[in-house]
C-alpha cells in the first residue's frame, strides 16, 4: 500500500485551482510519486514524476509540485525536494540557486561586476556607440537632417533678411572652408535664417546642413573670419557625427540604467538617471572642444585666421559681458579654459609657445556655435 | 506548518499580521547573481532575474501561515520586453528623422495608455496566487481612463490640491476590480479620510517652496554683491552659480521626494484600511509614515555610499517593514475558494503582450 512508500518531503495538498488544503506527505511508491493524506492515508493524487512540474528553488521559499491533474503539493522543505530531484536525474539541479548560495564566492561575484560595470560604462559603452555609428546607414543623418530643418523652419526659424552680398561672401568663404574639410565642399550646405528667438547661433545638423542666423552675422560686424570660425567649429561636429553619438550615447545609458532598475529601486534609479545627464554634459563639453580644435585646423587650412572663433567668445564677451548674471545661465564652467584651449593649439599647430596664463581673456558669453541639444 | 487546519482558518475577531521572512543575506547571493547575469547576457537575463527576484518577495510575504508564490516566467517577461523594446527603437528612429513625429507618438501612447495599464494590472494579478489560488482583475480600460488618465490630470492641473480625489478613483479602480479566485475585494477610501494623510505632505511641499524662494531670493542677492565685486575672478563667480544651482535643485528633490513618500504612505493605509475582500474579511495597513519615509531614505542612501552592494538589505528592511504593518481580519469562514481563472494553458500565454513594467507599488 501506498503507507510503505518512502517519504520525499511533508507538506500541504491542495486540488486543482482550490484553495482548500490538507496536510499530506508526497512519497514515492512504484514509480510514482504520491501525495497522500495525514489523516486516512488516503491517496490524493499519483503521477509519473516526469509528468510533473518542480518549481525551481529560490531561496528558501516554499516549494510548489504541481501534479498532471493540476492539483497541488506544496512543502517548505526545500533540502528534500532537491535531494529527491538529484537521485531522480543522477546529477544536481538548482545550478542558478547553487551560485546564489551564501558562500564566500560571492564576494568575487560582487568584484567581478563592480569590474564589469565600470567596464561596460568606460570600454563597452563607447565601443557600442562607435559600432552603431559605422552601422547607421548614410541615408538616415540625411532624414535626420531634413527632418529636423522642416521642423525648425516650422517652428522657429524663419527666412534669412541679410542682404545677398553678405550671404556670397560668408558663402565664398564657407565654400574654401569646406573643401578642406572631411567629404569635400559638396558634403556641407550653408542656410542662412533669421533665428527668432533663438538669436545668434549656428548649428549643424547630422546630413552636413549648418545653420546661420542672421543674429550672428549681425553680432560679428564684418568680421567674415570670426563667422567662418563659427562654421568650421560646426564642420567639426557633422565630421565626428557628434549629435549621432550623442544620441545613441544617451540610448545606451537609458538602456542601461533600465536593465538594472529593479535591482537598484526606483529611488536610485532617479539617482542615475540625473547623473547619467550630468555625465552627458560632460560628454557634450568634451565634443565641444575637439570641435574648437577642429575650427582652428580648417580656417588654417584655408588661409584663414585660425584664431578667429576665439575672437567670436570675445565678442560675445562685450555685447553680453554687462548683463552679468543674465548671460551667465547659458554659460559653461570650462569656457576661459576652452578659449586658452584654442588659442594654445593654434599656437601649438604655429610651431610657437605662449606661456600658459597668458592674458585673462575668459568669456563669460552666451555659447555660440553650439548644436541644438536634440536633433 | 502554523496552521495546522489551514484549510478551514479558525473564526478570528483580530487582525493577523502578514511577515516578511526573507533575509538579506540570502537576498544578496539572489541579487548579485542576478546583476552579475544580467551583465554578462547583455541583459538578456534581466527576464528571468525578475522572476526569481519576485519569486523571492512573494515567496517570503507570509500571511495566516502561507505564503504568495509569483509565476511568471522568464520568456514571457522576455518576450513582452523585446516588444516594448522594439516598439520604442521603432519610435526613436522615426523621432530622430522627423522631430514632429514625436507629437503623433505621443498622443498615441497617451491614448494606449487606459490600455496598458488595464492589462498590466491584469497581468500582475493573474501571475499571483495565495493558497493554490489566482488572483485576477476585471477593471476595464474606460475604467483606467478615469482612474489613470483623468485622474493624473485633475491631480496635475489643480497643483495637487485635488489628488486626494485622484487617489480615491486610482484605488477603488485597482481594488475594486481585484478578485480573489471568485471573491471580489472591494474598497471605498474616504474622501475626508484620504485628505486627512494629504495635509502633511502638503504642508511639506508649501513649507520647501517657501524655503525655496527664500534661498532664491538670498541668492540672486548674493550674485548681485559678487557681480559688482570685482575682487572675484570670473571661474569663482560661475562656480558660485553652478553650486548654487545644484543646491537649489537638491532641494526640490528632496523636498517632493521627502513629500511624496508621505503621502504614499498615507494613502496605502487609507486605502488597505478601507478594503474588505468578500464583503467581510477586513485589511488593515497601520504604517508609521515617518517611520516609512525614514526608511525608504536611509535606504537610498546606504545603497548609493556601498554602491549598491547594500541594496539587498535595503529591499528586505523596507518589504518588513511593509509586510509587518499590513494585517487581515478574517470574519467567519473564508471557505473554499476557487480559481476563476485557469492557471495554465491559453489564458495564460496570451499575456505575452501585458506590459509587465507597470505596477503601483503594493
Amino acid at each position: 500500500m501506498v503507507s510503505e512508500g518512502s517519504v520525499i518531503a511533508r507538506g500541504e495538498w491542495h486540488p486543482a485551482n482550490s484553495s482548500r488544503s490538507v496536510a499530506a506527505t508526497l512519497q514515492l511508491a512504484g514509480g510514482l510519486v504520491v501525495a497522500v493524506g495525514d489523516a486516512a492515508g488516503e491517496r490524493h493524487a499519483a503521477a509519473e514524476p516526469e509528468k510533473m512540474t518542480f518549481s525551481p528553488r529560490v531561496g528558501s521559499i516554499p516549494r510548489r509540485i504541481v501534479f498532471p491533474d493540476g492539483s497541488l503539493f506544496e512543502t517548505r522543505d526545500n533540502d528534500a525536494i532537491d535531494a529527491y530531484v538529484e537521485k531522480r536525474q543522477g546529477r544536481r539541479s538548482g545550478f542558478v540557486h547553487r551560485m546564489e548560495e551564501f558562500h564566500p564566492r560571492l564576494i568575487v561575484f560582487a568584484g567581478l561586476v563592480m569590474l564589469l560595470a565600470a567596464g561596460i560604462y568606460r570600454y563597452a559603452l563607447p565601443a557600442l556607440v562607435e559600432l552603431a555609428v559605422l552601422l547607421t546607414p548614410p541615408v538616415v543623418p540625411d532624414w535626420m537632417g531634413s527632418g529636423t530643418l522642416a521642423t525648425l523652419d516650422r517652428t522657429t526659424l524663419s527666412p534669412s533678411k541679410l542682404p545677398e552680398a553678405d550671404r556670397r561672401r560668408i558663402g565664398d568663404g564657407f565654400e574654401t572652408l569646406a573643401a578642406k574639410a572631411e567629404g569635400g565642399a559638396g558634403a556641407y550646405t550653408l542656410n542662412f535664417r533669421d533665428g527668432g528667438y533663438i538669436g545668434p547661433n549656428a548649428f549643424a545638423l547630422p546630413d552636413g546642413s549648418l545653420i546661420l542666423t542672421d543674429q550672428l552675422v549681425e553680432l560679428a560686424k564684418g568680421d567674415t573670419d570670426m563667422i567662418l570660425g563659427v562654421l568650421g567649429h560646426e564642420i567639426g561636429h557633422v565630421e565626428r557625427k557628434h549629435s549621432l553619438r550623442q544620441l545613441y550615447r544617451a540610448a545606451g545609458i537609458a538602456g542601461l540604467i533600465m536593465l538594472i532598475a529593479g535591482d537598484v529601486g526606483s529611488g536610485v534609479e532617479d539617482i542615475l538617471t540625473q547623473g547619467g545627464g550630468l555625465l552627458a554634459l560632460s560628454y557634450s563639453r568634451a565634443a565641444e572642444s575637439e570641435a574648437d580644435m577642429r575650427s582652428v585646423e580648417l580656417m588654417r587650412a584655408a588661409g584663414r585666421d585660425p584664431a578667429a572663433i576665439a575672437r567670436f567668445f570675445e565678442r560675445l564677451e562685450e555685447i553680453y559681458g554687462d548683463h552679468g548674471g543674465n548671460s551667465m545661465l547659458s554659460t559653461h564652467p570650462d569656457t576661459p579654459e576652452r578659449r586658452r584651449a584654442i588659442l594654445d593649439y593654434d599656437a601649438k599647430l604655429r610651431g610657437v609657445t605662449v606661456e600658459k596664463n597668458g592674458p585673462d581673456t575668459s568669456t563669460p558669453g552666451a555659447e555660440g556655435g553650439r548644436q541644438p541639444a536634440k536633433p | 506548518m502554523a496552521v495546522a487546519d489551514a484549510g478551514r482558518p479558525e473564526t478570528v475577531a483580530q487582525f493577523e499580521r502578514a511577515s516578511f521572512t526573507g533575509r538579506a543575506s540570502e537576498y544578496f547571493g539572489i541579487w548579485i547573481v542576478n546583476v552579475l547575469l544580467t551583465i554578462i547576457t547583455f541583459g538578456i537575463y534581466s527576464a528571468w532575474a525578475k522572476v526569481r527576484r519576485n519569486r523571492y518577495f512573494y515567496g517570503n510575504t507570509v500571511i495566516l501561515g502561507r505564503a504568495f508564490e509569483y509565476h511568471a516566467t522568464g520568456k514571457q517577461i522576455f518576450i513582452g520586453r523585446v516588444i516594448v523594446f522594439l516598439f520604442f527603437i521603432g519610435i526613436q528612429i522615426i523621432a530622430a528623422i522627423h522631430p514632429l513625429f514625436v507629437i503623433v507618438t505621443t498622443v498615441l501612447i497617451l491614448a494606449a495608455l487606459p490600455w496598458l495599464v488595464q492589462r498590466g494590472l491584469r497581468f500582475n494579478a493573474r501571475v499571483t496566487s495565495y493558497r493554490n489560488v489566482r488572483f485576477d482583475f476585471v477593471g476595464s480600460v474606460k475604467g483606467a481612463f478615469v482612474a489613470v488618465v483623468l485622474g493624473s490630470f485633475v491631480s496635475f492641473l489643480s497643483l495637487g490640491i485635488l489628488a486626494p480625489l485622484a487617489s480615491r478613483w486610482l484605488y477603488r479602480y485597482v481594488f475594486g476590480n481585484l478578485r480573489y479566485g471568485d471573491r471580489p475585494f472591494f474598497t471605498e477610501p474616504r474622501v475626508g479620510a484620504l485628505y486627512g494623510v494629504w495635509f502633511v505632505p502638503a504642508l511639506m511641499v508649501v513649507i520647501g517652496a517657501v524655503i525655496c524662494g527664500i534661498v532664491g531670493l538670498a541668492m540672486s542677492g548674493a550674485i548681485m554683491a559678487i557681480v559688482n565685486n570685482a575682487d572675484m575672478t570670473e571661474e569663482q563667480m560661475i562656480l558660485t552659480f553652478v553650486l548654487g544651482i545644484y543646491l537649489a535643485f537638491f532641494v526640490v528633490f528632496v523636498v517632493y521626494g521627502l513629500a511624496a513618500l508621505v503621502y504614499r504612505a498615507g494613502v496605502r493605509n487609507v486605502v488597505f484600511s478601507s478594503t474588505k475582500l468578500d464583503d467581510k474579511h477586513e485589511l488593515l495597513s497601520d504604517m508609521s509614515r515617518a517611520r516609512y519615509a525614514w526608511i525608504a531614505i536611509t535606504n537610498i542612501i546606504v545603497t548609493v555610499l556601498t554602491l549598491g552592494l547594500m541594496r539587498p538589505w535595503a529591499a528586505v528592511r523596507l518589504a518588513r517593514y511593509m509586510t509587518a504593518h499590513t494585517a487581515i481580519r478574517i470574519h467567519g469562514d473564508i471557505g473554499e475558494v476557487l480559481s476563476s481563472i485557469e492557471s495554465t494553458g491559453a489564458a495564460m500565454s496570451a499575456e505575452y503582450m501585458d506590459m509587465e513594467g507597470i505596477d503601483f507599488g503594493f
